[in-house]
């Protein structure tokens, strides 16, 4: 008993294998269903036979091509809708003026989802990247601009107050003041923004892809391989994960987790 | 002489709850010297705050006017330094960095606004904690951070509201010691706005009643310089004077 606790409070320290732990009894569970001969071997593949698809993907180079394409159209897409999103909120944000007008239009759009658009972007762009990108930068614009326009919102106006008395100009005050209040809701959209986005993507590639992780699992539909749509699923839960704790979390944990203005991350 | 003037000043809301307009404050008239310490006490409502605010150019004025070294205030500006009841400290900057704001605004080369923010973190006892954030330090150090933030500038007017309001009463006392040793040391003219009568009289020179929007009275206080509440906490003129302005704030 007391080796188990033992064991338990190593595997507890090494914070790499605390993130792994929670999945040790669902994947123990899936390999017992699957050794079970409950269901096809075929249809239900088991942990091993997964390992092994992916070795012999990697190995092929099939997989770490189609990850970096995956990764390469969500970081460009991405990218732009943050350039796009971030001045947008900014601008509702600040200006009574802007917000009239466009807050209307923005919760419009907002509600055509980016599977939504495919039909007609189909017919304008054809079965390509322009596509492709155009899904992700209108899924990842979205909560980017309504997040940056709430964390603009949320500055109290002494901070302002402040900087004005301090000399300083709109335009700084926009860079010193605004952006930095306003960067836990701007986290909170970028964080949204690429969850979906990466939704997106793979519904996308689905459709219109000929290379990408969504292709790959939609391929191996085409061709019955069980195995190789759910290495796809793995992938893409593995790859958010990283994301969002090798990125997000330590660029939160060194900016408003610092400042004071959230009290824990992740 | 940069002397601030307030003539005929006057400010009227429109409550939408109420569906009336508001008299905040009515024909104030005040003329603060160079280098005085001007005490505003009042009751909570007095319109104390939104005569600090309008000072500051924050809010507009509805008549009157105020004229700061002969020239009429439009807007906020770096001449009316603020120091604030909830400190306004950038939680994203370190304590050196919200010192040096006001220096760097100004155009001043890096190493310049360095030098000053240093100086006057060491006028209050902070220089160990320059490079913290303000949410790592306690409410009296963010509020002297608040002071030296305003003084660094080098304003011509320092306007603090209820500066001290927000901080338990032993720091309190040690804040209220300190602005009046910086007040001798650097002579920077200021305006302190609060309803702690005590707090008006130990700091100031002059003592203005506000009530309802208009000023009430103007006493003088003679009391010698350097105060300190030790001494004071006894001394007959202190308490007679308290005791004076006390009764001024109570009137209605």
């Amino acid at each position: 008993m007391n080796l188990i606790l033992k064991v338990w409070g190593f595997y507890a320290r090494s914070a790499a294998l605390r993130s792994i732990a929670p999945f040790i009894p669902v994947i123990a569970l899936w390999a017992i269903v699957a050794e079970s001969g409950m269901f096809p071997r075929v249809f239900f593949p088991g942990p091993a036979e997964v390992v092994s698809s992916f070795g012999s993907l990697v190995y092929k180079g099939i997989l770490p091509e189609y990850l970096e394409d995956s990764v390469v159209r969500l970081a460009v897409g991405a990218a732009a809708g943050l350039a796009l999103g971030i001045p947008l909120g900014v601008l509702v944000g600040l200006s009574s003026r802007a917000h009239a007008m466009l807050w209307p239009a923005l919760l419009f759009f907002q509600a055509i989802g980016d599977i939504a658009w495919l039909p007609i972007l189909l017919i304008w762009f054809g079965f390509g990247l322009t596509t492709v990108t155009f899904v992700i930068v209108y899924t990842v614009l979205f909560p980017v601009v309504l997040n940056t326009v709430l964390g603009v919102l949320s500055v109290p106006i002494v901070m302002h107050r402040a900087a004005q008395s301090l000399g300083a100009s709109h335009l700084r005050i926009v860079w010193e003041v605004v952006l930095p209040g306003a960067m836990p809701n701007i986290i909170t959209g970028v964080r949204n923004g690429l969850g979906y986005g990466w939704r997106a993507l793979i519904a996308a590639e689905m459709i219109v892809g000929t290379s990408g992780i969504g292709f790959l699992m939609f391929d191996a539909r085409r061709a019955g391989s069980v195995v190789e749509i759910l290495l796809g699923m793995i992938v893409l839960g593995l790859l958010w994960y990283v994301v969002d704790d090798w990125v997000l979390v330590p660029i939160e944990r060194v900016t408003v987790q610092r400042w004071g203005l959230v009290t824990r991350c992740g | 002489m940069n002397n601030l003037t307030l003539r005929h000043l006057s400010k009227t809301y429109f409550d939408p709850y109420a569906g009336a307009h508001v008299t905040a404050v009515q024909d104030v008239s005040l003329e603060v010297k160079q280098g005085e310490f001007v005490s505003i006490v009042g009751r909570s409502g007095c319109g104390k705050t939104t005569l600090l605010n309008m000072i500051a150019g924050f809010i507009p004025v509805t008549g009157g006017e105020i004229l700061l070294d002969g020239r009429a205030i439009d807007g906020p500006g770096p001449d009316r330094g603020v120091v604030f009841q909830s400190f306004a400290l950038f939680p994203w900057k370190t304590v050196l960095q919200n010192v040096a704001f006001g220096p760097r605004m100004r155009g001043l080369p890096d190493a310049e606004c360095e030098r000053i923010a240093r100086e006057y973190l060491a006028l209050v006892g902070l220089a160990e904690v320059a490079e913290r954030y303000p949410a790592e330090l306690s409410g009296g150090m963010q509020q002297r951070v608040g002071v030296v933030r305003a003084l660094a500038n080098n304003p011509d007017v320092l306007l603090m509201d209820e500066p001290f309001a927000s901080v338990d009463a032993q720091t309190r006392m040690t804040l209220q010691e300190e602005l009046t040793r910086i007040w001798l040391e650097r002579r920077p003219t200021i305006v302190f706005v609060t309803h702690d009568v005590e707090e008006a009289v130990f700091l100031a020179n002059r003592v203005v009643v506000l009530c309802k929007g208009r000023v009430l009275n103007e006493i003088d206080v003679p009391l010698p310089r350097p105060r300190a509440w030790d001494r004071l906490i006894e001394d007959a003129k202190f308490k007679q004077l308290s005791k004076e302005v006390l009764q001024r704030v109570r009137a209605e």
